[in-house]
């Protein structure tokens, strides 16, 4: 909401420069915006009116003007707006005058001396738009000052005025809280006394629904002019509270709506067909709207209607057909009470929100509605003249303002520090709340237009509000000292990301959602969480894995010449279940590049699978093993280079080399691996027992074994562990070799055997028997020889 | 027998020119080898007479010795020396690169929210977590935000159906903590939320860190308190201030927006407020036994002001230049 300062101090018999009036907004819990002074313009901006113009001579859209400014002689003055014309008074720059942004200079325009300017209301800085010279009113004066001429002397406020307040959507509204945290009085502007009209009832008006319509008043006012010309100041108030000027009897009712926040409707009398009724529109029913908009009812919309149809999306937006024109003589004024139920949501269904129906949404003085009819009758008489015919005025089911009871203990337990009864008495006259007292419990009634008092914290918050926050001391809190636990059964996210961080990976965070071609493809998820309205299409649906992501994160640094990248990530991922949506959290990464950045004294490889894999044994406190996956291989892996990784007997992640075409798809010159690990499992410490090492040093004994080569390492060393061999403490491949020397189809592993007894120091026959167990093994399971 | 005497001061000579270990043996068998002077003129004592023979065999010994520790005080040198030579041959050029690994780090909201999450767990909050995907009813209906409520505009939601959307903040959380615990209730809530919106200083995503406390007796004066302490505490500047400003959220009642000063302005910084007692009543708290506040942070915004930086996008777009910096 914005709204000129000037207008706000009409309210007002001191001068509001008294105050520091943004701070006061400030602690009231208005948000100023932006303040925008329109003091600043140069005094050589001044009236001026073309009393001559001819053609450039040399050039087709300039016109050369003749500019009366008051003075004895008139000003040359080039100008190239498309309406200046001779007879139209104007904003006339004069050398020296200085504009935002640049300087007046006499110049020569295409060889024709120029000593000025004719601004546009937008060179003013007073319009953000603006088609040609800015047209004044005929009645200034000209040489006057432009600052004079438009009243200029003032500054435009922007405030943010929350969904609560709606009794702050108005100039009134700001002055009563601009009063109940000042000293400042407010005065009674909006208020007519002695209205002088008819008592007939020519137009009837009917009310099928009084609760969505609880109250409403109509006017007909007959024998307007509404061609006449509203003061100036009418017109500089609406254009600085952001509404432009259409015709007399509408900025009227917009005058109305901004100062005091009753919506007003002024319809051409002449166009409505027998008694107006309020009612629910029928399905089918259709409206053209003031903007030219079709729209057609689904039925039990709010509306105004007469005998022909409808007239009026109530409390939101009038019809074309019945709208006040400048050709209009008599008006029908409605000023009416909207139940917030029949307004909330309708506006935003067809797509109208108005001034109207934001207000009516949140609530309108219900107080007001009669004297807000008869102001801007008023005014109507007053500027465009016209007399009263007569008045509806019904009445329904107005909202009630129960008594809440408000406890002075309630307000010093909320509030942490004690608050005296008089203190808060003063802050609900402040407040202008009745309300009775009796040994330190009000009773109090809000007044018609505050709609967010309806239970004690309400009144807690105004009380505590007014009482000031900046009032409050800053307390630390008195509790009792408890120990909080801590799990010693899981490491915590932090310790794991910080292991990954110093092996050289870096955390990324990565946005939720994915393309979902990628979601599908690469993912491998049929049957995607899409976004409803998402931001961007590559961004349209929840992923199920981070690969994706991750990609493009390669991508983007490799196309910043990074060469070595190793990212990782713990964020959830999402899935369909049963009708709603799944979570789990996971860490996921991708590896690429050298194993070591390149450098003079490391020989430097390509990073590979077991780089990967070594990383994630070393931060998991379990001892974890990897499987060659049976089923469901993930597509986003080469399937001879994945591996399920497993705690115990259960799948807790993936980790892999990219699959080729996938490579090739992202344009990635080298491989890829990804790994993905349900975060929560890979920090469980569960079933770890801790023994003291033997006082016996274990003996190693090396053997070379020459087994097939589709021979999985990692099982044949389980088969191993599975004979629970006595004596056997550790079996490892330590060197793989195929080539020269050995069969095709077969490859020599080299197991080194680590042998210990608790008890006793081994004999070497105990050793050899050892050794000659571990070789039966692989030779009964893997027909292994020994080379 | 005296000519012996000369032969201290002609090994000391010959010694002291001997530069290393083997000229060193060479000059030592000159003296005191199998075939040298002093072994000689042990076998001649045979030929004195008796009572001369103790006398100058002790005078021979005594001459050996010193000729001994001339030598090895001369080997000690020559030893030392050579260690030096060897010491220096080997010494290497210690400014070349150590061994190069590649540079972790941890994302700067990490960071931050490690910082915020060790603030609060200081002083007995715990961690509490909830789902990203949230039905309509705890990211709204529970927070006292009824369908067709204006309030519900100031979300720009994204939406996955008609009862579920992406959280539009970290407030859901507590509605789930509150209904599965019993008061007295101190929790933080750390995550991702998602709002339809992104330019320079909005991103679809980003992080909140809200926190809630109910107790008999916790206070609007003690909500100042804690989250004046706390922002006190992480920028490290005891004398910052704090500004609460009154607002409206409708999970809140009183409410307030959190500004601290920067730079010679306010700068908004979170909300905060006293659980709406509706809020509290949705989860079954007994309103006239307990109450309490909450408040919610843009962890971004804590980050970019803790690091100086001025534009909220790096934090999304993952150049590994920016998140080097940030070591773990």
């Amino acid at each position: 909401m914005q709204f000129s300062k000037s207008w706000l101090q009409e309210f007002f018999d001191s001068s509001l420069d008294a105050i520091d009036l943004a701070q006061t907004l400030t602690i009231a819990g208005i948000e100023v915006e932006d303040i925008q002074d329109l003091s600043g313009l140069s005094d050589q901006i001044v009236v001026g009116e073309i009393v001559a113009m001819e053609k450039h001579p040399d050039a087709d859209r300039l016109n050369v003007c003749q500019v009366d400014v008051g003075a004895n002689d008139l000003l040359q003055i080039v100008c190239g707006a498309p309406n200046a014309r001779i007879g139209i008074k104007i904003p006339c720059a004069m050398v020296g005058a200085k504009l935002p942004g640049f300087d007046i200079k006499k110049a020569k325009l295409r060889g024709v001396e120029s000593f000025g300017m004719l601004c546009s209301a937008k060179e003013l800085g007073l319009s953000q738009e603006a088609d040609g010279l800015y047209e004044l009113s005929s009645s200034l004066v000209l040489g006057q000052t432009i600052i004079d001429a438009l009243a200029l002397n003032d500054s435009i406020y922007h405030l943010s005025i929350t969904p609560n307040r709606a009794d702050c959507l108005s100039i009134k509204g700001i002055a009563r809280e601009v009063a109940a945290l000042s000293d400042l009085t407010l005065k009674n502007k909006d208020t007519v006394q002695n209205l002088q009209y008819k008592k007939n009832n020519t137009q009837k008006v009917v009310i099928e629904d009084p609760v969505l319509c609880a109250r409403y008043v109509g006017m007909l006012i007959q024998g307007v002019d509404n061609k006449k010309k509203l003061p100036e100041f009418i017109t500089h108030y609406l254009e600085r509270g952001g509404v432009s000027s259409i015709n007399p009897i509408v900025d009227i009712t917009n005058y109305v709506l901004l100062e005091t926040g009753q919506p007003l409707h002024a319809f051409d009398h002449d166009k409505i067909d027998g008694n107006i009724r309020v009612r629910k529109a029928l399905n089918g029913e259709a409206l053209l709207t003031i903007n030219q908009l079709e729209i057609v009812f689904d039925g039990g919309e709010l509306i105004i209607a007469d005998n022909s149809g409808p007239l009026a999306l109530a409390g939101i937006m009038g019809g074309h057909l019945s709208s006040t024109q400048e050709g209009s003589t008599n008006i029908f004024l409605e000023s009416a009470y909207f139940d917030p139920a029949a307004i909330s949501g309708r506006a935003r269904s067809f797509g109208l929100n108005t001034d109207s129906s934001h207000r009516f949404e949140r609530g309108v003085d219900f107080g007001y509605t009669r004297n807000a009819a008869e102001y801007a009758a008023a005014l109507i008489m007053q500027y465009c003249g016209g007399t009263i015919d007569g008045s509806a005025d019904i009445t329904g089911n107005l909202p009630e303002r129960p008594a809440i009871i408000l406890r002075v203990k309630k307000v010093t337990d909320v509030m942490g520090v004690r608050i005296s009864d008089i203190e808060i008495k003063a802050i609900l006259k402040k407040l202008r709340f009745e309300f009775t007292y009796d040994e330190s419990i009000f009773s109090v009634i809000p007044p018609t237009y505050r709609f967010d008092m309806s239970i004690e914290e309400d009144l807690v918050e105004e009380i505590i509000r007014l009482y000031g926050y900046d009032n409050i001391p800053a307390l630390a809190p008195s509790t009792e000292a408890k120990i909080l636990p801590v799990d010693s059964q899981k490491k915590d996210v932090k310790t794991i990301k910080n292991a990954l961080a110093n092996l050289g990976y870096n955390e990324v965070i990565s946005y939720s959602f994915i393309g979902k071609e990628v979601e599908i493809g690469l993912h491998g998820n049929s049957t995607p969480i899409a976004l409803k309205n998402p931001i961007a299409s590559h961004l349209d649906v929840m992923r199920s894995h981070l690969w994706g992501s991750h990609l493009e994160v390669l991508v983007y640094n490799l196309n910043r010449n990074q060469k070595n990248v190793k990212i990782f990530e713990v964020a959830s991922v999402y899935a369909k279940h049963k009708g709603g949506y799944t979570e789990a959290k996971v860490l996921s990464g991708l590896v690429y590049g050298d194993h070591l950045p390149e450098q003079w004294s490391e020989k430097i490889r390509e990073i590979n699978y077991y780089d990967i894999k070594g990383d994630i044994e070393t931060i998991s406190s379990n001892t974890l093993s990897f499987r060659k996956p049976a089923t469901d291989l993930p597509a986003a892996f080469h399937p001879g280079k994945v591996a399920e990784v497993m705690l115990s007997n259960t799948r807790i992640g993936w980790v892999g080399q990219l699959h080729p075409s996938w490579q090739q798809k992202y344009e990635l010159p080298r491989k890829a691996y990804l790994f993905e690990i349900d975060i929560e499992k890979v920090g469980e410490v569960k079933g770890l027992s801790y023994t003291i090492p033997s006082k016996f040093i274990p003996i190693r004994r090396d053997i070379s074994l020459v087994m097939n080569k589709d021979v999985v390492v990692g099982e044949a060393i389980e088969s191993v562990y599975a004979k629970q061999i006595p004596g056997l403490i550790e079996l490892q491949a330590f060197d793989i070799y195929e080539g020269e020397g050995i069969e095709k189809g077969k490859k020599s592993i080299a197991f080194l055997i680590l042998i210990q007894d608790t008890y006793k120091t081994l004999e070497d026959s105990d050793i050899a028997n050892v050794v000659d167990q571990v070789i039966k093994v692989m030779e009964s399971n893997y027909e292994a020889k020994l080379r | 027998m005296e000519h012996l005497k000369k032969l201290i001061d002609e090994a000391k000579k010959d010694f002291n020119s001997c530069g290393s270990m083997t000229e060193l043996d060479n000059a030592k068998s000159k003296y005191i080898g199998k075939t040298g002077p002093l072994t000689e003129a042990m076998k001649g004592l045979s030929s004195l007479p008796k009572g001369e023979k103790p006398k100058a065999g002790a005078f021979i010994n005594e001459i050996k010795k010193s000729i001994e520790g001339l030598l090895s005080a001369r080997k000690e040198m020559i030893q030392n020396e050579e260690l030096l030579n060897q010491l220096n041959d080997e010494s290497i050029d210690v400014t070349l690169p150590g061994v190069k690994r590649n540079q972790g780090s941890l994302h700067p909201i990490t960071h931050t929210m490690n910082r915020i999450e060790m603030f609060f767990h200081s002083i007995g909050f715990t961690l509490a977590d909830g789902p990203e995907i949230e039905d309509d009813y705890h990211n709204f209906t529970a927070l006292n935000i009824p369908e067709y409520h204006p309030a519900r505009a100031m979300h720009d939601t994204f939406y996955i159906d008609d009862e579920h959307v992406l959280r539009t903040h970290t407030s859901p959380v507590q509605v789930r903590y509150m209904k599965n615990n019993k008061p007295p209730l101190k929790i933080i809530s750390p995550g991702r939320v998602y709002r339809v919106d992104s330019d320079a200083t909005h991103s679809p995503m980003f992080h909140q860190v809200e926190g809630l406390w109910i107790d008999e007796k916790v206070s609007f004066a003690n909500l100042k308190g804690v989250v004046q302490d706390f922002l006190q505490q992480f920028f490290e500047d005891e004398t910052l201030s704090i500004r609460f400003r009154p607002s409206f959220f409708p999970f809140t009642e009183p409410s307030a927006e959190i500004d601290m000063s920067w730079n010679g302005g306010w700068l908004e910084i979170g909300g905060c407020g006293m659980v709406h007692p509706e809020v509290l009543r949705q989860v079954g708290i007994d309103t006239n036994e307990y109450q309490g506040f909450a408040f919610g942070l843009g962890v971004e915004r804590l980050a970019m002001l803790k690091f100086q930086l001025n534009d909220l996008r790096p934090f999304f777009t993952n150049d590994l230049r920016f998140l080097q910096q940030f070591r773990a």
